[in-house]
């Protein structure tokens, strides 16, 4: 059998296959993105032992339901803070952190930014729909200004995080964007991830067609797929203000960081262990 | 009819259809257009697509695994002929 | 590297420090928290002293992430334990619902000073009896332990542990204001005695599934890294531990979360009883303030009058049966406007009086006497 095959069949058993169908909407990009994570993570070679997966609340936090390694759908906006639970306890685990735009940056913001600070060992997999997809589609903290939700009948007079920016000037030491329709892309970039230390986050670009894209004249899946597909600009050396999300604009991707050799908190607290113990 | 005559073909097509939720991507990313869209309802009212293969010599699927890689809910299996 | 353990002896220590070090012996090994006054000895104690036992200890960003990180690290079979004071507890009430609902244990100190808000920040108060147990959304139980004294505010440890681990549920440990700052001295007897008193969690049976409870109603926790494929989440759920959103499933996940506490409270329940045999009286209280109660008792019998005291260590599950046992009237002593009486009426035959005082400071030994004098007339 060949690899690609093998791996599959690898992939079922990562997998709560009792629980399939999910609960996601036809077409939503949350499943491609887990699909993506899985294969990288069956490349790494990974015992299923060794990985844990922490969602928070949302479409994107059913994730964790749907894996088949310990897993956890925790409270809105605090799946960072128990993942560092987690991996402090127990630092030799990989832990995932795979959840929503708002879950991430509005409600758990303050998280993601102390935790990036301290370059817990996570990687973060963050799924941007642009909305708050789980409530029916509000506007959130990586909605464009000018998108259309249900609580922007206007236009949305705020303006979206720069997720990449924020997580590099946070000292994030691998930080990375794509879209579901690069499938390939995104999975090499799991699969280097996961072969890092520290705090390490990819942005995934990800299409809500029921709740957003309708709202935005893109009601079918395939032509949010268009959208991302059309738009799409790689450049690992963008500038900050490139990298930036404007409605219907362009959407730069690519790995944006990545270095080496910074400590993670975990690594520095042996340190502390050490000391106390003099 | 059939400029595909020049691939060969690579992989078979199996489609997990109670999982189908009927976004196409498979069909419309699938690069030499083997799999279509099937007249068939599953038991959630979605129409999963059908490999062509079986119902067309003229197509063939070159074990790309686009499709795999693309479905959202873990419908499609590829497997490669030996 | 060598680990540094309290050796035998006698300490001088305030109630912060007490706590800390009680919960260390008691086999805590992760610490998460953010400081308030008066709990921030708590964690400045655990910041010195946990790594010198190999132990974890963090400060996080806030409450919210302190308690969701000692969630997480419990899950690793780590006893865990974070400390604040009620804006703290306020903050962290969403995810002692989640424990609850997912069956962690944890220890939560909450050194209870002057409320609302920010209130008294340096002084006692005692108005969260009513937020330790119903601070989260829904219908739960928790177990709520409470110490008078600097001593049992270390032993006391061992039993927020035990009855964490033994019934899978957040424990809150109540302090106050004066204990957490108040010094006394503390007998620690020698490591191989207090680690006798350490029961550790029980294991799943071959097969079990993860929220399949045993007889007394609690599943055995599996933990994380051992391949159980573990899932939790704060849905309703089934014995696989996945989501289901069913009446049937609600009815029979919250009445066992309910009754694992309630079937087990005489277990549970722990209480000073203070010449209570022959009282016409019996003065009802905890913590700091039932150290002005018993004086205030003593003053009472110098007088002749038969006044005693009931002081609960365990405040919820609530420990009704020592209120129906008796025929006596009651005065419920608190430093709030009114809490715990409501839970001494409802349960008492007899007559109910309150003394309340709204925090800052605890009643005299007089004030009690007067209180006493005024009902028993
Ligand atoms: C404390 C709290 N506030 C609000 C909610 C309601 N809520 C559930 S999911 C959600 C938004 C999720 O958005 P996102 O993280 O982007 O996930 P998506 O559904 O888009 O994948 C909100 C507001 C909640 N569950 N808890
Ligand atoms: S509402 Fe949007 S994000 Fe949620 S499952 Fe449906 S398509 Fe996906
Ligand atoms: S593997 Fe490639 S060629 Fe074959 S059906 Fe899928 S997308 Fe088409
Ligand atoms: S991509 Fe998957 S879910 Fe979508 S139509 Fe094809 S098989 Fe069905
Ligand atoms: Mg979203």
């Amino acid at each position: 059998m060949s690899q690609m095959t093998d791996m599959r069949k690898t992939e079922e058993e990562w997998l709560r296959t009792e629980r399939l169908p999910h609960v996601w909407c036809p077409g939503c990009g949350i499943g491609i993105v887990l699909n993506a994570f899985l294969r990288a993570v069956i490349r790494r070679n990974i015992p299923k032992e060794k990985m844990v997966v922490v969602s928070g609340i949302g479409c994107t936090g059913r994730t964790a339901g749907y894996v088949n390694v310990d897993s956890f759908h925790t409270t809105h906006g605090r799946a960072i803070p128990f993942a560092v639970g987690v991996k402090f306890a127990r630092p030799d685990l990989n832990v995932v952190v795979f959840s929503g735009d708002g879950d991430l940056f509005a409600i758990g913001g303050n998280h993601f930014v102390n935790a990036a600070r301290r370059n817990h060992d996570l990687l973060i997999i963050a799924v941007n729909n642009f909305t708050y997809g789980m409530t029916g589609g509000q506007h959130g903290p990586t909605t464009p200004t000018g998108a259309y939700t249900t609580t922007t009948p206007y236009g949305n007079p705020d303006r979206p995080f720069n997720i990449p920016h924020l997580a590099i000037s946070l000292g994030a030491p691998y930080v990375a964007r794509w879209t579901t329709y690069h499938v390939n892309q995104l999975q090499n970039s799991i699969y280097k991830a996961l072969n890092m230390k520290g705090f390490r986050v990819i942005e995934i670009i990800s299409q809500c067609p029921t709740v957003y894209g309708r709202r935005n004249s893109m009601r079918s899946p395939m032509s949010m797929m268009e959208y991302f597909q059309k738009n799409s600009v790689i450049n690992n050396k963008a500038s900050y203000e490139e990298m930036e999300l404007t409605y219907k604009g362009k959407i730069v991707v690519g790995e944006f960081r990545n270095v080496g050799g910074i400590p993670s908190y975990e690594e520095r607290y042996e340190e502390i262990i050490r000391r106390a113990q003099e | 009819m059939s400029q595909n005559k020049k691939f060969k073909r690579k992989a078979t097509v199996k489609v997990l259809e109670e999982r189908c939720k009927g976004c196409w991507y498979c069909v419309n990313y699938c690069p030499t257009k083997v799999l279509q869209v099937s007249e068939k309802m599953n038991s959630k009212g979605y129409h999963p697509p059908v490999f062509k293969e079986n119902i067309d010599e003229n197509v063939v699927c070159i074990g790309c695994h686009l499709c795999e890689l693309y479905c959202p809910d873990f419908a499609i299996v590829v497997e490669e002929l030996e | 590297m060598t680990e540094k353990h309290l050796k035998e002896g006698y300490y001088f220590w305030s109630g912060d420090v007490a706590a800390a070090e009680g919960a260390i012996a008691a086999g805590c090994r992760f610490y998460a928290g953010y400081p308030i006054t008066p709990s921030s000895e708590v964690a400045e104690t655990m910041a010195l002293r946990l790594p010198q036992v190999g132990g974890k200890f963090i400060e996080m960003e806030d409450e919210i992430g302190s308690i969701a990180a000692i969630i997480g690290a419990s899950w690793t079979g780590e006893r865990s334990m974070t400390a604040t004071s009620g804006p703290g507890i306020s903050l962290m009430n969403e995810n002692i619902g989640l424990a609850v609902m997912t069956e962690v244990p944890l220890v939560i100190v909450n050194a209870m000073r002057g409320a609302p808000s920010t209130g008294l920040p340096t002084l006692i108060g005692q108005g969260d009896l009513m937020q330790a147990k119903y601070g989260s959304h829904g219908s739960y139980e928790i177990i709520t332990l409470y110490p008078n004294n600097i001593q049992e505010a270390f032993d006391l440890m061992f039993d927020a542990f035990n009855l964490a681990e033994r019934y899978r549920v957040p424990v809150m440990y109540l302090l106050d204001g004066l204990l957490a700052h108040m010094y006394e001295k503390v007998y620690v007897p020698p490591r191989e005695e207090w680690e006798k008193k350490i029961i550790r969690r029980k294991r799943a049976r071959e097969g079990q599934l993860p929220y399949q409870p045993d007889e007394d109603m609690v599943p055995p926790m599996p933990l994380i890294g051992e391949g159980y494929n573990i899932h939790a989440t704060g849905l309703t759920h089934d014995e696989r531990g996945y989501p289901d959103l069913t009446p049937q499933a609600q009815e029979e996940l919250v009445r066992r979360l309910n009754e694992k506490i309630l079937k087990h409270e005489r277990d549970i329940w722990k209480v000073e009883e203070y010449l209570t045999e022959d009282a016409d009286i019996i003065v009802v209280s905890f913590g700091g303030e039932s150290r002005a109660v018993k004086a205030g008792v003593n003053l009472a019998r110098k007088e002749g009058i038969k006044a005693g005291m009931l002081r609960l260590i365990t405040i919820w599950p609530f420990p009704w049966e020592y209120i129906t046992k008796y025929s006596a009237d009651y005065i419920v002593a608190e430093l709030n406007y009114g809490q715990m009486y409501h839970l001494v009426r409802e349960y008492s035959d007899n007559d109910v009086y309150q003394l309340n005082k709204m925090g800052g400071e605890i009643h005299t030994p007089e004030d009690v006497l007067k209180r006493i004098r005024e009902v028993s007339s």
